[in-house]
Order: C-alpha cells, then sequence, then structure tokens
C-alpha cells in the first residue's frame, strides 16, 4: 500500500483519533474518583494507578497511546503542507461561515492547542510519575505512590484549574468534528447512521469537555 | 441600480493579477449576475478598455460552466445555485462586490475569472465512463434498479463538474467531484463490471492533479450548485478500501 497516498494519511488520521477518543472515556472515567471525599479519594486513585503501571496490557496501550498521540499530530503535519500547496492563493474574501462550522475550518489550530495542552499536562504528571523528573512522589499509607496527591497539590493553583478547565472547550470543538468525521474518512456513509453518529459526537464531545472541565474546578473547591 | 464591482484582473496565467474597482450604473434587478458583467463589459467597450474575461455556456444552470466566486462565496450568496442564477435582486443598490477567480493550485488562472479546469477531465478519463459498447438504448425494464439506488446514482450523476466544490474547500480537495463521478457509475449495474478499478484509477489521477484532502467541512456540499451529499466522499471512501483489499 502506498503509504503516502491522501487515503493513506487520512486514514492514519482516523484510526488514531478514534482510539484517542476510547481512551479518552477511560481517562475520564478514572478522573471521576476525584471527586469523592478526600481518603476515599485518594485509596481508590492510588491503587489504581498502581494497578495500571503494574499492568503488562495497560503497558501495551500505554505504547498504543503515543504512538496515536505522535501518529496524529505527524500526520496532520503532512497532510496540512499539502493541503496548503493545493490552496497557495486565499481568497480576498471567503464568507466560510455561510457554508461550515468554525471548527470544521480550523482543526489544525485547535489541535495545535490541543497538543500544547498535553505538553503540560505530561509535564504535570506523566514526567512526574513515570519518569521520575521533579520533586519525588510520596508514598500513601497503603505503599501506593500517591498520585492523588500529586493532582490534588497541582489543583490547589487556581491558574493551573483555569488552564485545565479553559482548554477543555477546544478539546470538545475537536473531537466534536473528529469524531464523525473519522468515521466518514473510514467510510461509514450509511444516511440514518451518519446522522447517529453525528449525534453520538456530539453528546460525547460535551460530555468530555464538561467532564474534563468540572473535575478540576470541583477538586479546587472541595 | 449601482453597484461597486471589485473584479480581480490577470492577462494571463503568467503575469501577476489585482483587484480592480468598476462603478456601474444601470444594472437593473432583474439582471443576471453574469447580464451585470456583460453590461460592464458593453461600457469597458465603449471605452476601448479590455474586457472582463469570464466564462459561460448555457445561463440555464446546468453547463457549470460559470465558475466565479462572488462575496467570498462560491456562485455568491445563496446555496445550491450557480452564478448564471445569481439575480442582482440578491444585492442592495450601491453594494460592493468581490469577484474573485477559483483558487486552487490544480485550476490555474488563465484569464481574469477564467480558470483551467482540464483537472477534472482528466479524472473523468480515468473512468468515469463504461467501456462496453452499449448499442442502442435497451428495453428500460430490461434492467431492473431498486428506486432508491437509482436516486443514489441520480444524485451523484447531476454533478456538473462546476469546480465550486474545489474553490470553496479550504483544501481544494475534488473529493465531492471525484466521488459523484466514482457513485454515479459504481451504484449502477452497468458500472458494477470496472467499479474497483474505477475507484482506484479516478483517486489516483485526483491525487496526481494536486488536489487537497477532505477534511468534512461540508463547504461544498452547501455551494454545489446540483445539492450533491457529501456522503458520496465516505462512500468512496468505502469503496476505495474495498478495491485496495480486493485487488
Amino acid at each position: 500500500m502506498a503509504v503516502n497516498t491522501l487515503f493513506f494519511r487520512k486514514t492514519i488520521m482516523a484510526s488514531t483519533g478514534l482510539f484517542l477518543c476510547l481512551f479518552l472515556i477511560v481517562h475520564l472515567s478514572a478522573n471521576c474518583i476525584l471527586v469523592l471525599p478526600e481518603e476515599t479519594a485518594r485509596q481508590i486513585y492510588n491503587s489504581y494507578s498502581t494497578t495500571l503501571r503494574e499492568s503488562p496490557l495497560i503497558k501495551i496501550v500505554a505504547y498504543l497511546l503515543y504512538a496515536s498521540i505522535i501518529f496524529h499530530t505527524i500526520y496532520a503535519l503532512l497532510i496540512t503542507i499539502r493541503n496548503q500547496k493545493a490552496k497557495p492563493q486565499k481568497y480576498i474574501v471567503n464568507n466560510t461561515k455561510a457554508n461550515s462550522t468554525w471548527t470544521s475550518q480550523n482543526m489544525g489550530l485547535i489541535g495545535v492547542v490541543i497538543l500544547l495542552f498535553i505538553v503540560i499536562h505530561l509535564a504535570n504528571f506523566w514526567a512526574r510519575i513515570k519518569l521520575g523528573i521533579g520533586e519525588d512522589v510520596a508514598l500513601d499509607s497503603s505503599g501506593h505512590l500517591d498520585v492523588y496527591e500529586v493532582t490534588y497539590s497541582l489543583f490547589q493553583n487556581i491558574y493551573y484549574v483555569l488552564l485545565y478547565s479553559v482548554l477543555m472547550i477546544p478539546l470538545g470543538l475537536h473531537l466534536n468534528h473528529g469524531l464523525k468525521s473519522g468515521f466518514k474518512t473510514l467510510g461509514f456513509y450509511h444516511k440514518k447512521w451518519t446522522r447517529i453518529i453525528a449525534r453520538i459526537s456530539l453528546v460525547y464531545s460535551a460530555l468530555m469537555a464538561i467532564g474534563f472541565g468540572i473535575i478540576p474546578l470541583v477538586v479546587y473547591f472541595k | 441600480m449601482e453597484i461597486t464591482f471589485k473584479i480581480w484582473r490577470q492577462n494571463s496565467p503568467k503575469t501577476k493579477g489585482k483587484i480592480e474597482a468598476y462603478k456601474v450604473d444601470g444594472i437593473t434587478e432583474d439582471m443576471s449576475f453574469l447580464e451585470a458583467l456583460d453590461h460592464l463589459n458593453e461600457q469597458l467597450v465603449l471605452k476601448g478598455e479590455k474586457v472582463i474575461a469570464y466564462e459561460y455556456d448555457c445561463r440555464e444552470g446546468i453547463c457549470g460552466q460559470c465558475g466565479i466566486f462572488i462575496n467570498g462565496r462560491a456562485h455568491g450568496p445563496h446555496d445550491h445555485i450557480t452564478t448564471c442564477q445569481l439575480h442582482m435582486r440578491s444585492f442592495k443598490d450601491g453594494d460592493t462586490i468581490i469577484v474573485e477567480p477559483w483558487r486552487a493550485a490544480s485550476f490555474p488562472v488563465i484569464k481574469d475569472l477564467i480558470v483551467d479546469r482540464s483537472a477534472f477531465d482528466r479524472i473523468i478519463e480515468q473512468g468515469a465512463y463504461i467501456s462496453a459498447k452499449t448499442g442502442t438504448a435497451p428495453e428500460a425494464n430490461a434492467i431492473l434498479i431498486p428506486k432508491e439506488i437509482s436516486d443514489k446514482a441520480m444524485n451523484a450523476a447531476a454533478c456538473i463538474g462546476c469546480g465550486a466544490c474545489v474553490a470553496t474547500c479550504k483544501n481544494s480537495s475534488a473529493a465531492l467531484f471525484t466521488s459523484a463521478k466514482i457513485n454515479h457509475l459504481n451504484n449502477l449495474p452497468q458500472g458494477k463490471a470496472e467499479a474497483n478499478n474505477r475507484v482506484l484509477k479516478m483517486t489516483k489521477q485526483m491525487e496526481q492533479e494536486g488536489f487537497g484532502s477532505c477534511t468534512y467541512t461540508g463547504a461544498c456540499e452547501v455551494e454545489c450548485p446540483e445539492n450533491i451529499s457529501i456522503l458520496n466522499i465516505a462512500e468512496m471512501n468505502a469503496r476505495h478500501t474495498k478495491a485496495k483489499l480486493l485487488r
């Protein structure tokens, strides 16, 4: 298969994107633990994260996840370069509002914002817990790494809380357009089902944006 | 009505173009947009200036020649029409109208508002036809086709190749055009025999012509004079994957 065709590139975009969408469901479910009363949350969250770190299956999933983020980014870049070349001269006036949504016209820009968020997010958690960069993470009373404390203390800083919450808006927009379009890229063309998928995308992206956005606020005000 | 046209003027593919303004009086709201341009051209002839070059043929919305980008939209301010079907009653007295040619690397400007759309012809040449000799028209009921299939094929077949989809697409993707041409035939029994080859060859040509990829903004579907569904693109993707796997 020619790896440079438009179809191949878009298929990579869609499949990595859809995998990331699945991952976010699991991620948000875990985040819900954070809103429980403090000690319960600490216990469940820490033992859950220990289970994840020690599971060989999760290790495979984690590598798939890294690969998905990297490939989604690289292919977005390749596709964008090619698309820019296809329209070298822009219109003096272009009324895109009349025929399409702002999100659909700016997926790349929104993607860059989300990528920046992911970098900050990984630096805050992944680098500290998985790579051991920065301050050592303490153990809780059951001997698990106290990941809850890392999260809790980060979300005592109102600037981080606001940053996390506000950046979930572009995430929601990106997911809404990405999810329903990903299915079209993969060849879902049934009239009724594409409509249903569009509705699912809207509900899914709203749930993700609101869910991820509100939990840091709840933790801050707990 | 008095209208100020700001029109892209470009002498040849190689020269640089620029926007020039023309104040035109005596336009009536019953004029089509093309008639308003004719009116302007008549005045330019009297002044001994070069007329504005633009394409047209049927002037009844079926040939797809009159592709012009008007006030930021392909074929002007309405959904699903051609430029010749746009009338000056859609504008107000004293309006300024920005008139540009289609913009796409694969549609180079020839002169003023005329672009070279032969990239579409080369995609067509790759398989938007049936190679068997069919003779005279067969008896209508000899090949039965379910209504919903024939409707789908007809929706795709309605494409007049105007290029509005490419013009409005931020990536200059020709996916709506190519998918319409593919699905028109691949949905019908007559087109099935060459279905896989058709989708592979036509999409390959589409790519070689330098068109971008589809991001599903949906703009093409809105600007398409024939209201061709964007689901045709998803269907083309499915047919492409199937053809790749079965090759």
